[in-house]
Protein backbone atom coordinates (compact mmCIF):
# COMPACT_ATOMS: atom_id res chain seq x y z
CA UNK A 1 0.00 0.00 0.00
CA UNK A 2 1.94 2.95 -1.18
CA UNK A 3 1.33 6.70 -0.66
CA UNK A 4 -0.34 8.07 -3.23
CA UNK A 5 2.06 10.09 -5.59
CA UNK A 6 2.44 13.86 -4.93
CA UNK A 7 0.78 16.23 -7.31
CA UNK A 8 1.67 19.22 -8.89
CA UNK A 9 -0.90 22.20 -9.42
CA UNK A 10 -0.05 25.09 -10.90
CA UNK A 11 3.54 24.64 -9.81
CA UNK A 12 2.93 24.20 -6.33
CA UNK A 13 3.07 20.79 -4.96
CA UNK A 14 0.52 18.59 -2.91
CA UNK A 15 -0.71 15.92 -1.58
CA UNK A 16 -3.75 14.52 -2.56
CA UNK A 17 -6.14 15.22 0.39
CA UNK A 18 -4.65 19.22 1.02
CA UNK A 19 -5.43 21.28 -1.77
CA UNK A 20 -2.08 24.03 -2.36
CA UNK A 21 -2.86 27.15 -0.76
CA UNK A 22 -1.86 30.17 -2.73
CA UNK A 23 0.40 33.56 -1.06
CA UNK A 24 -2.70 35.12 -1.81
CA UNK A 25 -4.99 33.56 0.52
CA UNK A 26 -2.37 32.86 2.82
CA UNK A 27 -1.75 36.97 3.64
CA UNK A 28 -5.40 36.84 3.36
CA UNK A 29 -6.17 34.59 5.87
CA UNK A 30 -3.18 35.67 8.41
CA UNK A 31 -3.12 39.11 7.56
CA UNK A 32 -6.77 40.67 6.01
CA UNK A 33 -8.60 38.55 8.47
CA UNK A 34 -7.08 39.69 11.88
CA UNK A 35 -6.93 43.26 10.21
CA UNK A 36 -10.74 43.58 10.32
CA UNK A 37 -11.21 42.55 13.81
CA UNK A 38 -8.98 44.87 15.51
CA UNK A 39 -10.84 47.41 12.60
CA UNK A 40 -14.16 46.15 13.77
CA UNK A 41 -13.01 46.86 17.53
CA UNK A 42 -11.96 50.50 16.87
CA UNK A 43 -14.84 50.88 15.17
CA UNK A 44 -16.86 49.92 17.75
CA UNK A 45 -14.91 51.52 20.76
CA UNK A 46 -14.80 55.20 18.93
CA UNK A 47 -18.78 54.72 17.40
CA UNK A 48 -20.09 56.66 20.19
CA UNK A 49 -17.43 59.94 19.03
CA UNK A 50 -14.76 61.07 21.83
CA UNK A 51 -15.74 63.49 24.64
CA UNK A 52 -12.84 65.89 24.82
CA UNK A 53 -11.34 66.12 28.19
CA UNK A 54 -13.03 62.70 29.52
CA UNK A 55 -12.13 62.16 33.07
CA UNK A 56 -10.79 64.30 35.59
CA UNK A 57 -7.52 64.16 37.00
CA UNK A 58 -6.42 66.17 39.94
CA UNK A 59 -3.85 68.48 38.81
CA UNK A 60 -4.06 68.13 35.23
CA UNK A 61 -6.14 70.54 33.08
CA UNK A 62 -9.98 69.74 32.76
CA UNK A 63 -11.78 71.49 30.01
CA UNK A 64 -15.47 71.56 30.57
CA UNK A 65 -18.41 73.74 30.48
CA UNK A 66 -19.79 75.07 33.99
CA UNK A 67 -22.60 73.76 35.60
CA UNK A 68 -25.27 74.45 38.18
CA UNK A 69 -27.81 71.90 39.02
CA UNK A 70 -30.77 72.69 40.65
CA UNK A 71 -33.43 69.83 41.32
CA UNK A 72 -35.74 72.43 40.29
CA UNK A 73 -34.12 75.29 37.77
CA UNK A 74 -37.25 77.57 38.47
CA UNK A 75 -35.62 78.65 41.88
CA UNK A 76 -33.02 80.45 40.32
CA UNK A 77 -34.06 83.67 40.43
CA UNK A 78 -33.55 85.35 37.18
CA UNK A 79 -33.00 82.15 34.99
CA UNK A 80 -34.56 82.89 31.62
CA UNK A 81 -36.59 80.30 29.76
CA UNK A 82 -37.24 78.14 32.42
CA UNK A 83 -41.27 76.33 32.24
CA UNK A 84 -42.50 72.91 32.57
CA UNK A 85 -40.91 70.84 30.30
CA UNK A 86 -37.18 71.99 31.97
CA UNK A 87 -37.83 69.57 34.64
CA UNK A 88 -38.44 66.82 32.57
CA UNK A 89 -34.98 67.06 31.54
CA UNK A 90 -32.95 66.05 34.27
CA UNK A 91 -30.60 68.05 35.64
CA UNK A 92 -30.54 71.41 33.81
CA UNK A 93 -27.75 73.40 32.85
CA UNK A 94 -29.59 76.57 34.34
CA UNK A 95 -28.45 80.29 32.59
CA UNK A 96 -24.83 80.93 34.54
CA UNK A 97 -24.77 84.35 36.06
CA UNK A 98 -22.90 86.78 33.83
CA UNK A 99 -21.07 88.07 36.73
CA UNK A 100 -19.00 90.73 35.85
CA UNK A 101 -15.80 92.04 37.25
CA UNK A 102 -17.25 95.31 37.87
CA UNK A 103 -19.77 93.52 39.40
CA UNK A 104 -17.45 91.26 41.37
CA UNK A 105 -15.80 94.52 43.49
CA UNK A 106 -19.36 95.07 45.79
CA UNK A 107 -19.44 91.99 46.90
CA UNK A 108 -16.82 89.88 46.61
CA UNK A 109 -13.21 91.66 47.67
CA UNK A 110 -14.08 91.82 51.15
CA UNK A 111 -13.96 87.83 51.01
CA UNK A 112 -15.16 85.14 53.91
CA UNK A 113 -18.40 85.76 55.07
CA UNK A 114 -19.17 88.96 53.47
CA UNK A 115 -23.31 88.67 54.10
CA UNK A 116 -22.89 88.29 57.56
CA UNK A 117 -24.43 85.23 58.94
CA UNK A 118 -24.12 82.73 55.74
CA UNK A 119 -22.47 79.86 57.11
CA UNK A 120 -20.62 76.49 55.30
CA UNK A 121 -17.12 75.30 54.86
CA UNK A 122 -14.47 75.47 52.64
CA UNK A 123 -12.04 72.75 51.43
CA UNK A 124 -9.28 71.79 49.00
CA UNK A 125 -7.52 69.17 47.52
CA UNK B 1 -47.15 81.17 21.65
CA UNK B 2 -46.10 81.49 17.98
CA UNK B 3 -44.24 78.85 16.27
CA UNK B 4 -41.23 80.72 16.35
CA UNK B 5 -41.65 80.80 20.05
CA UNK B 6 -41.96 76.97 20.38
CA UNK B 7 -38.35 76.62 17.70
CA UNK B 8 -36.49 78.57 19.65
CA UNK B 9 -37.36 77.33 23.04
CA UNK B 10 -36.51 73.69 21.75
CA UNK B 11 -33.33 75.45 20.33
CA UNK B 12 -32.60 76.70 23.82
CA UNK B 13 -33.40 73.15 25.56
CA UNK B 14 -30.97 71.25 22.74
CA UNK B 15 -28.18 73.80 23.80
CA UNK B 16 -28.79 73.44 27.03
CA UNK B 17 -28.70 69.32 26.92
CA UNK B 18 -25.44 69.79 24.38
CA UNK B 19 -23.73 72.26 27.35
CA UNK B 20 -24.44 69.49 29.56
CA UNK B 21 -23.08 66.52 27.91
CA UNK B 22 -19.93 68.83 27.26
CA UNK B 23 -20.10 69.54 31.72
CA UNK B 24 -17.53 67.59 33.83
CA UNK B 25 -20.18 64.56 33.66
CA UNK B 26 -21.37 60.84 31.60
CA UNK B 27 -24.61 60.71 31.33
CA UNK B 28 -24.90 58.36 34.16
CA UNK B 29 -23.59 60.41 36.32
CA UNK B 30 -25.72 63.38 35.99
CA UNK B 31 -28.31 60.89 36.30
CA UNK B 32 -26.70 60.12 40.13
CA UNK B 33 -26.31 63.65 40.18
CA UNK B 34 -30.43 64.39 39.57
CA UNK B 35 -31.27 62.28 42.02
CA UNK B 36 -29.68 63.21 44.88
CA UNK B 37 -30.03 66.56 44.42
CA UNK B 38 -33.96 65.82 44.10
CA UNK B 39 -33.84 63.53 47.41
CA UNK B 40 -31.67 66.06 49.16
CA UNK B 41 -34.52 68.57 48.57
CA UNK B 42 -37.42 66.37 49.39
CA UNK B 43 -35.98 65.11 52.29
CA UNK B 44 -35.04 68.54 53.74
CA UNK B 45 -37.13 71.07 52.66
CA UNK B 46 -34.02 73.08 51.61
CA UNK B 47 -32.70 73.68 48.64
CA UNK B 48 -29.49 72.25 47.68
CA UNK B 49 -27.44 72.83 44.50
CA UNK B 50 -24.11 72.30 43.07
CA UNK B 51 -22.25 74.51 40.71
CA UNK B 52 -18.90 72.71 38.76
CA UNK B 53 -16.63 75.33 36.84
CA UNK B 54 -14.31 78.33 37.60
CA UNK B 55 -14.74 80.23 40.46
CA UNK B 56 -12.93 83.88 40.76
CA UNK B 57 -10.45 85.11 43.12
CA UNK B 58 -11.84 85.37 45.88
CA UNK B 59 -12.99 82.01 45.82
CA UNK B 60 -15.51 82.50 48.89
CA UNK B 61 -16.93 85.74 47.57
CA UNK B 62 -17.84 84.36 44.10
CA UNK B 63 -19.55 81.28 46.11
CA UNK B 64 -21.23 83.59 48.29
CA UNK B 65 -22.35 85.99 45.03
CA UNK B 66 -23.62 83.04 42.92
CA UNK B 67 -26.07 81.77 46.13
CA UNK B 68 -27.17 85.32 46.60
CA UNK B 69 -28.83 84.78 43.07
CA UNK B 70 -30.46 81.48 44.11
CA UNK B 71 -34.24 82.31 44.49
CA UNK B 72 -34.61 81.43 47.94
CA UNK B 73 -31.31 81.79 49.56
CA UNK B 74 -31.78 81.90 53.00
CA UNK B 75 -32.90 78.35 52.62
CA UNK B 76 -30.50 77.03 50.54
CA UNK B 77 -27.36 75.16 50.35
CA UNK B 78 -24.90 75.86 47.49
CA UNK B 79 -21.96 73.33 46.94
CA UNK B 80 -19.27 75.24 44.85
CA UNK B 81 -16.68 73.05 42.95
CA UNK B 82 -13.94 74.31 40.82
CA UNK B 83 -11.96 71.59 39.94
CA UNK B 84 -9.24 73.16 37.84
CA UNK B 85 -8.37 75.34 41.43
CA UNK B 86 -8.89 72.46 43.41
CA UNK B 87 -11.13 74.55 45.66
CA UNK B 88 -14.56 73.48 47.48
CA UNK B 89 -17.07 76.07 49.00
CA UNK B 90 -19.96 75.13 50.94
CA UNK B 91 -22.81 77.94 51.20
CA UNK B 92 -25.60 77.80 53.75
CA UNK B 93 -28.00 80.56 54.32
CA UNK B 94 -29.26 81.65 57.04
CA UNK B 95 -32.05 79.55 57.95
CA UNK B 96 -30.13 76.63 56.55
CA UNK B 97 -27.00 77.47 58.38
CA UNK B 98 -29.28 76.09 61.47
CA UNK B 99 -30.15 72.38 60.21
CA UNK B 100 -26.44 72.51 58.63
CA UNK B 101 -24.07 74.11 61.06
CA UNK B 102 -20.67 74.62 59.87
CA UNK B 103 -19.21 71.61 61.63
CA UNK B 104 -21.07 69.38 59.37
CA UNK B 105 -20.28 71.41 56.44
CA UNK B 106 -16.43 71.24 57.12
CA UNK B 107 -17.07 67.19 57.99
CA UNK B 108 -18.55 67.07 54.59
CA UNK B 109 -16.16 69.02 52.45
CA UNK B 110 -13.42 66.73 53.87
CA UNK B 111 -15.03 63.67 52.39
CA UNK B 112 -16.00 65.56 49.02
CA UNK B 113 -12.05 66.81 48.97
CA UNK B 114 -11.26 63.38 49.18
CA UNK B 115 -12.81 61.84 46.61
CA UNK B 116 -11.80 64.74 44.56
CA UNK B 117 -8.52 64.16 45.09
CA UNK B 118 -9.12 60.39 43.91
CA UNK B 119 -10.43 61.85 40.56
CA UNK B 120 -13.93 61.14 41.07
CA UNK B 121 -16.07 63.88 40.91
CA UNK B 122 -19.34 62.62 40.74
CA UNK B 123 -19.00 60.71 43.75
CA UNK B 124 -17.54 63.17 45.54
CA UNK B 125 -20.74 65.22 45.20
CA UNK B 126 -23.37 62.66 45.64
CA UNK B 127 -21.96 61.21 48.69
CA UNK B 128 -21.48 64.99 49.71
CA UNK B 129 -25.37 65.89 49.22
CA UNK B 130 -25.94 63.05 51.31
CA UNK B 131 -24.11 64.10 54.27
CA UNK B 132 -25.68 67.34 54.12
CA UNK B 133 -28.68 66.42 53.96
CA UNK B 134 -28.49 63.61 56.81
CA UNK B 135 -27.43 66.69 58.66
CA UNK B 136 -29.82 68.44 57.86
CA UNK B 137 -32.58 66.20 58.72
CA UNK B 138 -31.32 65.50 61.92
CA UNK B 139 -30.65 68.92 62.90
Amino acid sequence: MGRPPPRAVGGVTCSATVNAVSVLETVLFFVAIPAAVVALVFGLVYMGGTRPGKRYRPGRPFEFTPVWFLSAPERLSGASGVDGHAALTGPRHAELPAGTAGEKNSAGDTGVAAQGDLGGASDRW
Amino acid sequence: MTAGDTTSRAEDLLADRAAVLYGPFTTPQLLRLDEALRLADQSTDLVFSVYVGELDDPVRGHAEKLHSQLADPDRSVLVCVSPNQRALEIVTGTEARKRVQDRDCKLAALSMAASFSGGDLAGGIVSGLAQLADHARRG
